[in-house]
């Protein structure tokens, strides 16, 4: 999902403003994904849109032109992806609209994305979020909202080569105070902060 | 803390969701009589037993369901109804 | 009684390597790593730990663990510390408590001597009358509370949280307890195993039997090699509805406690059995201990507890204890067994140390008394799941009745056997725990949509098929011929519990209530049969007749920080606040919301705005995306004016009331396509708003199609005021006609600013002066916020907070919903009424509007104090005349910087509303103040001029 620098426009600001410092040691890592392009989807539940989607409520798929899909809410996606891969995905609804309601928006500037990655991820996020993290529950894939530290998230299991990765979203305004959190909660399993594993086309 | 039969999300901790009180029908406005219309706002059964109520997932997916709870004894009869809050009382 | 060191125990847990220094009331001492608090001191020869709550009389150890009540002393800042659990630390100081001036003369043990006076009741009886003598008995009364010393300056310490869904808990680490983990561990249960002591094993620690250390190592040996995950110092405080468990772990290495939430799928409760003391006459002299306290001093930490005892032994803990003193160098004096009738009546002494023992009618000379009178089942976690306990008097203990079948019960709290009954009867506790979690799970994966696919149906609730354990006979000892001390944290005596029941208060729950017995620090673990026991001799009743009280969480106590956790207060940030922070903000919290308050002057922010052009951060201004064919009919019933004809690129103000007719929230909503609406609302009222319309869509509208998305914060918001604020725009905008033919007061464009696509705007004032409303990809807010103070840099551009702005809106006359408005305020009193269209079909409070519409309302209006200079608080009342009838209040006031004099708004009584009319304004300071109702809400350019211009 990396993608080079768009051409024109000023430059993404991300909702992290602080700077942290380089890497301690430990294999959990945090890093802030808040330029990936982000589109909500709505439709019915069966329908057209949740065909081509593929991805019911609680679920999360890779799409073959490389964005993520994520089954956000009953009748709501979530694709995830550069610019021109979540275009990709979202060209397909173009039309959908005469067979039922549906709409599309772009929600990249409106949430905040961060990503933790590393074995005892789940066991961080035992402790700023009530809900059952175990392979069972929340297997790789998995797509669940929950409070997140008080604040209301998104939260997809998106392994990364084998090893526990989540993506976490929340209103792009409390996107500084969860990454602290974030990094608070991460502290005891020697978080460190890494770069961004994506770029972004500020549009 | 009590376990909330989410019908999209599954058991929930009961702060993640809203109480939205007893399952009661909006009266027509234009034709409830006043007491009619202060019936629907104010005055709720409140049985020690099986009840009819609305709850809200606020931090799961956001949508509306209604559910009998025995209020003596916290069980709950399933399955939850999606969307429909109005449901009459059980 | 003196306590000493003595050689090395094979079961001891001291490191006499590792020597640890530390201060008792100022005073060197030493122990050794390993130790309590309490061990180093008695190994050191101290007799005397604190004194009494009520009486201030000398009190020793009596049961060398954490329900010790007389064990509780100040560490450091840290009051109330358990002396005979917390483990030593190197540098520690020590100091006991309730003791003034010191623990060995303490004034207040005069006490004793006025016993009579605090006999039950003695708080409600002496000073209830006269009441207005409450305030000095309450001051002399507080010198006397009992507890340490609490240091408000104390930094606070870091404590933790986490949740957690273990299969199973198992809360107690005895031998039972520890087979009912290893057994449901193996049974491919994940098991959270919590020991409330430091090290697992329950009373295997402190015996010297071989056969039991050999079971103890072994127990180890397989928890260790076992997925188990094991909590030592860590007390399962609560069971709630579904098994949700409140766990409080004392010693993780980042935080000084940790509170553990477990949703646990079967709890299995195994906290062995407590022992309980004696009631006699000096049961509380120092030099009387129960014989768990005395094998712990000698086989945990090697200390000796005094030089010649007798030993009360009812049991076989009793016996054991006599073979462990003997081989620490005491002399037994005496063993009376209390199965075969032996008694013992009273200690003899002074009030610091034992000196005699009466028993079977003799006096036998001796500094130490240890007893061993029987158990008291802590049922606390199986009440808490609904259990009622039942007493049975042939063992002398309550026993579990019919507690939920998720919550199971091992070892001494289910029974008696040898220590391989007790095994296998946790091991079967433990499968059965796990296969009914296994069935728990199996529900919970098939209804979570997230869950791994589940096979087959629904296993069946295992059968609870345990081979039940026995019940050993054991007499029934609660009080000797003479009366002693109940309970030890209260200082209330068996006499005072006969005395209660005789004054009426004879159920258990009045007795405890009126006495205070059972509500100390040891929370009834120690004491609570006992008072029962009271009770019911003074009725001439049965215990199983009395019943006991309910025992409610928290298992142990416990303190605030740990209830607190870590304190999480969120707070939202707009994408330009870093700019905000850079150039001298003064910033206030809305909500979750830190916004700009002012740069420095508000007033002179104002008075540019009026004369330049300034720019607020708006950001937290509530933007709800709305799309579908129905959203005008959406905003016909959620606002009370008409949206069915709102043209594309038109602006309309609504207000929304809730079902009751109060009003709920005010905006503007716009039309920025064919199907395509933006709402904006209040600041606050941005979350209820968005819950509100979902709220309707899905349950009184599902047909109808609307999609809305939250999007308050996906845009950087900026009010551009003032009169010049045009041809600054016109410097940033392209793509947009900002003349006010072409772009006219109510109406919206989309356009790009500074090179920002995708920003819309709309032209409407909150602040009376024209303006643009400017929304901007959030990830962009900064840039644009920079760009148009670049370029207005020679129109007098500068920032303003929402002080300014709440000037010019009261300026303007503008109310604020919660502000103005209140839980009770219906749409008409806002002046607005107007707006209302009781002729639309349907929408939200459409019967409580009509019924308002013929009825006279409390209004908001605008008010100015005949003393220009004179700027009433907020929420004033309103009076007529001299009387304190209450008309209204000021809800709103401010100093006026453009009109130089004070102006309010305020609700008033409909017969004030009208404009001229004089009010009488009573100020705090009691002064009261000549004010007049004007005849329209502005107090500033009511044509409004300058905002259309």
């Amino acid at each position: 999902m990396a993608e080079s620098a768009s051409p024109q426009g000023p430059a993404f600001e991300s909702p992290v403003v602080r700077s942290y410092p380089a890497s301690r040691a430990g294999d959990l890592t945090l890093s802030d994904e808040s330029a990936v392009t982000k589109w909500l989807v709505r439709a019915g539940t069966e329908g057209p849109t949740a065909d081509l989607l593929d991805a019911p409520f609680g679920t999360s798929r890779a799409a073959a032109d490389g964005a993520l899909v994520l089954g956000s809410r009953p009748g709501e996606w979530i694709i995830l992806g550069t610019s021109a891969e979540v275009a990709a995905a979202v060209a397909g609804l173009d039309g959908l609209e005469e067979q039922e309601f549906c709409s599309a928006l772009d929600w990249t500037h409106g949430r905040a994305m961060f990503r933790v990655t590393g074995t005892s991820a789940a066991r961080m996020l035992e402790k700023v979020c009530g809900l059952d993290w175990s392979d069972h529950m929340t297997p790789d894939g998995a797509v669940v909202s929950a409070s997140v530290a008080l604040v209301t998230c998104d939260i997809a299991r998106n392994d990364r080569d084998g090893v526990r990765s989540y993506l976490i979203f929340c209103d792009r305004s409390f996107g500084q105070y969860l990454f602290d959190a974030l990094i608070d909660a991460g502290n005891e399993f020697g978080l460190s902060v890494a770069a961004a594993s994506h770029s972004h086309s500020a549009d | 803390m009590l376990l909330v039969p989410c019908p999209n999300c599954g058991p929930r901790n009961s702060t993640d969701l809203r109480y939205g009180g007893e399952s009661h029908a909006r009266p027509d406005p234009n034709t409830a009589s006043p007491s009619e219309w202060r019936a629907y706002l104010y005055l709720r059964d409140n049985p020690a037993g099986w009840l009819r109520e609305n709850w809200y997932c606020a931090s799961g997916c956001r949508r509306w369901f209604s559910i009998e709870r025995n209020t003596a004894t916290n069980e709950f009869r399933d399955p939850p109804l999606p969307g429909d809050k109005r449901g009459g009382a059980a | 009684m003196t306590m000493s060191r003595q050689g090395v125990q094979p079961t001891e847990v001291i490191d006499r390597a590792a020597k640890l220094r530390f201060r008792w009331n100022g005073k060197r001492f030493s122990g050794f790593e390993g130790d309590t608090i309490a061990s180093a001191l008695a190994a050191s020869g101290e007799q005397i730990f604190s004194r009494s709550m009520k009486y201030h009389r000398p009190r020793g150890i009596l049961t060398a663990d954490y329900w010790d009540p007389n064990l509780m002393v100040q560490v450091g800042d840290d009051p109330n510390v358990r002396a005979g659990h917390r483990l030593l630390e190197s540098g520690m100081d020590v100091r006991s408590q309730n003791a003034w001036p010191s623990l060995n003369r303490d004034i207040k043990a005069a006490n004793s001597l006025l016993g009579r006076f605090l006999t039950p009741g003695f708080y409600y009886k002496t000073f209830m009358r006269p009441r207005w003598l409450w305030p000095t008995y309450e001051r002399v009364l507080a010198t006397f509370a009992p507890g340490g010393k609490i240091d408000l300056d104390t930094s606070h310490a870091y404590h933790d949280k986490r949740y957690t869904h273990p299969d199973v808990v198992v809360a107690g680490a005895g031998p039972a307890g520890i087979e009912a983990a290893l057994a449901a561990s193996s049974a491919g249960a994940s098991v959270m195993l919590v020991s409330h002591e430091h090290s697992v094993g329950g009373h295997l620690r402190y015996s010297s039997d071989a056969a039991d250390q050999a079971a103890l190592v072994e127990l180890r040996t397989a928890l260790d090699a076992s997925d188990v995950e094991v909590l030592t110092d860590s007390t399962v405080t609560g069971r709630y509805e579904d098994n949700w468990l409140g766990i409080v772990q004392r010693n993780h290495p980042i935080a000084v406690e940790r509170l553990i939430k477990a949703r646990a799928k079967t709890l299995v409760a195994a906290p062995g059995l407590i022992e309980r003391p004696y009631v006699f006459e000096g049961n509380d002299r120092p030099g009387v201990i129960t014989s768990g306290a005395a094998r712990r001093l000698v086989n945990l930490w090697g200390v000796k507890p005094g030089e010649r005892a007798v030993v009360f032994s009812a049991n076989a803990e009793g016996d054991a204890a006599v073979a462990d003193l003997e081989r620490v160098g005491t002399e037994i004096a005496a063993v009376i067994d209390g199965r075969t009738g032996g008694h013992i009546s009273s200690t003899r002494g002074s009030s610091r140390a034992v000196d005699a023992v009466v028993a079977d009618g003799a006096s036998i000379d001796a500094d130490l008394l240890v007893v061993a009178a029987g158990w008291t089942a802590p049922t606390s976690l199986l009440n808490m799941a609904g259990d009622r306990p039942v007493y049975d008097p042939a063992a002398a203990r309550f026993f579990p009745s019919d507690p939920p079948s998720n919550v199971l019960a091992t070892g001494g709290l289910a029974g008696d056997a040898d220590l391989d009954g007790l095994r296998q009867h946790g091991a079967a506790t433990g499968r059965l725990a796990a296969a009914r979690a296994a069935a728990v799970r199996h529900r919970l994966q098939a209804r979570t949509a997230r869950a791994l696919p589940v096979e087959g149906d629904e296993p069946a609730w295992a059968p609870d098929e345990r081979a039940p354990l026995g019940r050993d006979p054991h007499p029934e000892l609660y009080r000797a011929d003479t009366h002693g001390m109940v309970d030890m944290s209260e200082d209330i005596s068996s006499k005072d519990l006969v005395a209660a029941a005789h004054e009426g208060y004879d159920s258990v729950e009045l007795a405890k209530r009126y006495t205070t017995a059972t509500m100390g620090p040891s929370q009834g673990k120690l004491e609570t049969v006992n008072t029962v026991a009271a009770i019911a001799e003074a009725r001439g009743e049965t215990i199983s007749e009395v019943g006991t009280t309910v025992w409610r969480p928290p298992y142990a106590p416990l303190t605030l920080g740990a209830l607190a956790g870590r304190m999480f207060e969120p707070v939202r940030v707009s994408s330009i606040h870093p700019w905000h922070e850079a150039n001298n903000v003064s910033v206030i919290q809305a909500g979750q919301w830190l916004r700009p308050d002012h740069y420095g002057d508000p007033a002179a922010e104002v008075r540019n705005v009026r004369r330049n052009v300034g720019l607020i951060d708006v950001t937290p201004l509530g933007k709800l995306d709305l799309r579908g064919p129905d959203v005008p009919k959406l905003l016909s019933l959620l606002y009370v004016n008409k949206w069915m004809r709102l043209g594309i690129g038109r602006v309309r103000y609504g207000m929304m009331c809730a079902e009751d007719g109060v009003v709920l929230d005010d905006g503007v909503t716009g039309r920025l396509g064919e199907d395509h609406y933006m709402m904006s609302t209040t600041s606050s009222g941005a979350g209820g708003v968005w819950e509100w319309v979902e709220n309707w869509l899905q349950t009184e509208r599902p047909d109808w199609q609307v999609h809305v998305t939250p999007v308050t914060t996906a845009y950087a918001s900026i009010n551009v005021a003032g009169p010049k604020s045009r041809e600054l725009m016109g410097r940033v905008c392209e793509g947009v006609d900002l003349d006010a033919e072409a772009f006219p007061y109510m109406t919206v464009r989309q356009a790009t600013v500074a090179g920002v696509a995708g920003c819309f705007m709309w032209r409407i004032g909150f602040t009376g002066e024209l303006s643009f409303e400017l929304h901007v990809p959030a990830g962009h807010g900064l840039h644009v916020w920079e760009a148009l103070m670049d370029a207005g840099s020679d129109l007098g551009v500068a920032p303003f907070g929402l002080e300014g702005q709440r000037i010019m809106r009261l300026e303007k006359g503008h109310f604020i919903v919660g502000q103005d408005t209140d839980g009770l305020t219906l749409g008409p009193s806002t002046g607005l009424g107007s707006l209302i269209k009781l002729d639309k079909d349907d929408f939200a409070g459409k019967p409580e509007l009509a019924w308002a519409a013929d009825r006279s309302l409390p209004m908001v209006v605008a008010i100015q104090p005949d003393d220009p200079g004179v700027v009433p608080q907020e929420a004033a009342q309103i009076v007529r005349g001299d009387t304190n009838e209450i008309l209204g209040r000021i809800t709103s006031s401010r100093y006026s910087p453009t009109l130089n004099r004070s102006i309010c708004l305020g609700q008033v009584e409909p017969d004030l509303a009208a404009g001229g009319t004089k009010v009488t304004v009573l100020l705090e300071s009691g002064e009261r103040i000549g004010a007049t109702v004007i005849d329209h809400h502005a107090h500033f350019d009511p044509a409004g001029e300058r905002l259309r211009g």
